[in-house]
């Protein structure tokens, strides 16, 4: 039973599409977004984090219309959302920024202290909890906007670009965080990094110009970058991603010595 | 240190830094309008009366700047409300704190005069908070209120008191108006569609 789904989707900015006539559903797990820059990754979280309004098509998240005003309120309780950029406020601490967005997010206030407390922990900050925002380095910054995307225990987390800025070690316990994120919720990852899909997500989604090129699993798209020829990439699932992309835009993006490709490519 | 949402709320908006620069506006218009010997003239208030109004209004409009947009995009119940408390509650303090520069000669440059400027002013400023944001909403009323003062001396004819209302007696209906339409309109769009996001997205 899919918590998202997503029909007939048309997102435009002035005169460019960003999303056309998008079809995708998504269960409890962990999905990478993958796709090249411009090919839809944020509209589609924007318009599934609900802060952006799509022209047309219809969205169902937990079983609620987020078109219909009054249905919307309910999907945010239960809805996390790290946006690319997410903007703070330079006098607050750790504990006010993510105690502001509990409040947003209409959390009881009795509840709040140690929900925030239990958040900051989950993101390795627990020593910084009190330090202001501004002092700490982009890395942090950046969990500190983890922290207050799951701050209210969402069924539907929403990460877009969340390992920007981390380094190794953070990347690696970012990962393992995902992981048990994943366990209960529908997590959706927006990322460049292939890396991070491969050892992280359950399932991957390939945008490009607006559409689903490929849906799979890691392995999956890993071992199309195995069996494909003429394709770039330093590993197996960039090959893959690279070999899914030029499946979808046809043959003239492909190398002259590619095989046709088999699978999940759309 | 505080989780309280309200609290942080205006904490966030530098709502006690707003209101701190508005009782530093109110009193240096106090000082101006004595430095200026206003109470020898009541026309010599008028500088008084037109730009005590902007800075304040420069003040509030400011303040509506939110700097987690998208976040708050996300928040579980309506903004309007908060909008609205925000800007009438700034607004109101305005007005109750500006008068005092100018008390007496009530039917010209006076209280009601000021009390006029600060509606339209803040109405201006928070059209122009909706429609460019928050951190440029002093911008426009700048140059409005810059270009109706410097030609004012200038003016003539049956529409001067609706265009150029902010340097007009008291007792002039038509800016009251005006001011009044400019305060609504304002508020309004404001409270309606919030300051206008700010940076670029994808």
């Amino acid at each position: 039973m899919p918590t998202i789904r997503v029909t007939d989707l048309h997102v435009r900015h002035r005169k460019t599409v960003a999303l056309d006539s998008l079809d995708v559903d998504f269960g409890p797990g962990v999905h990478g977004l993958l796709g090249p820059n411009g090919a839809g990754k944020t509209s589609l979280i924007r318009v599934l984090a609900t802060v952006a309004e799509p022209n047309s098509g219809r969205v169902e998240i937990l079983g609620e219309d987020t078109g219909e005003h009054r249905r919307r309120s309910a999907v945010r309780r239960r809805l996390g959302y790290l946006p690319q950029e997410f903007g703070y406020y330079p006098g607050f601490t750790v504990r006010e920024f993510v105690a502001y967005v509990a409040w947003l997010k209409d959390m009881p206030a009795a509840e709040t202290p140690a929900a925030v407390e239990r958040a900051v922990a989950r993101v390795g900050l627990g020593d910084r909890i009190d330090a202001k925002v501004r002092t700490l380095s982009g890395g942090m910054v950046r969990r500190v906007g983890i922290a207050q995307a799951i701050v209210n225990d969402p069924r539907v987390l929403l990460l877009d670009e969340p390992t920007a800025g981390l380094d190794p070690e953070q990347r690696v316990e970012f990962r393992e965080l995902l992981r048990e994120l994943g366990a209960s919720a529908t997590v959706i990852v927006s990322t460049h990094l292939v890396e991070d899909v491969a050892a992280a997500c359950t399932e991957v989604t390939l945008i490009d110009a607006g559409r689903v090129a490929y849906r799979g699993t890691p392995e999956s798209l890993a071992a199309l970058g195995e069996t494909a020829a003429g394709v770039v990439g330093d590993n197996p699932i960039e090959r893959g991603y690279t070999a899914a992309l030029r499946a979808h835009r046809g043959p003239e993006s492909a190398a002259p010595t590619a095989h046709p490709l088999e699978g999940a490519a759309r | 240190m505080t989780t309280s949402g309200p609290l942080l709320y205006v904490r966030s908006r530098t709502v006690p830094r707003t209101v701190a620069a508005l009782a530093a506006t109110a009193a240096l218009a106090v000082w101006a309008a004595h430095e200026l010997d206003a109470y020898l003239d009541p026309d010599r208030r008028v500088p008084v009366i037109a730009l005590a109004p902007l800075f304040a209004a420069a003040v509030i409009g400011t303040s509506l700047y939110t700097a987690s947009e998208e976040l708050d995009r996300t928040a579980v119940r309506p903004w309007w409300r908060r909008r609205l408390v925000h800007l009438l509650t700034l607004t109101a303090l305005a007005a109750a704190l500006l008068p005092w520069a100018v008390l007496g000669h009530a039917s010209f440059f006076g209280p009601s005069a000021m009390i006029r400027n600060t509606l339209g002013c803040t109405g201006l400023t928070a059209a122009a908070a909706a429609l460019l944001g928050a951190r440029l909403s002093w911008l426009p009323v700048f140059g409005y209120v810059s270009a109706v003062y410097l030609g004012a001396s200038a003016l003539r004819g049956n529409s001067v008191p609706l265009w150029a209302w902010l340097v007009q007696p008291a007792a002039e209906r038509g800016a009251w108006v005006v001011a009044l339409v400019a305060f609504g309109v304002g508020g309004v769009l404001y409270v309606l569609r919030g300051a206008r996001a700010e940076g670029a997205r994808d």
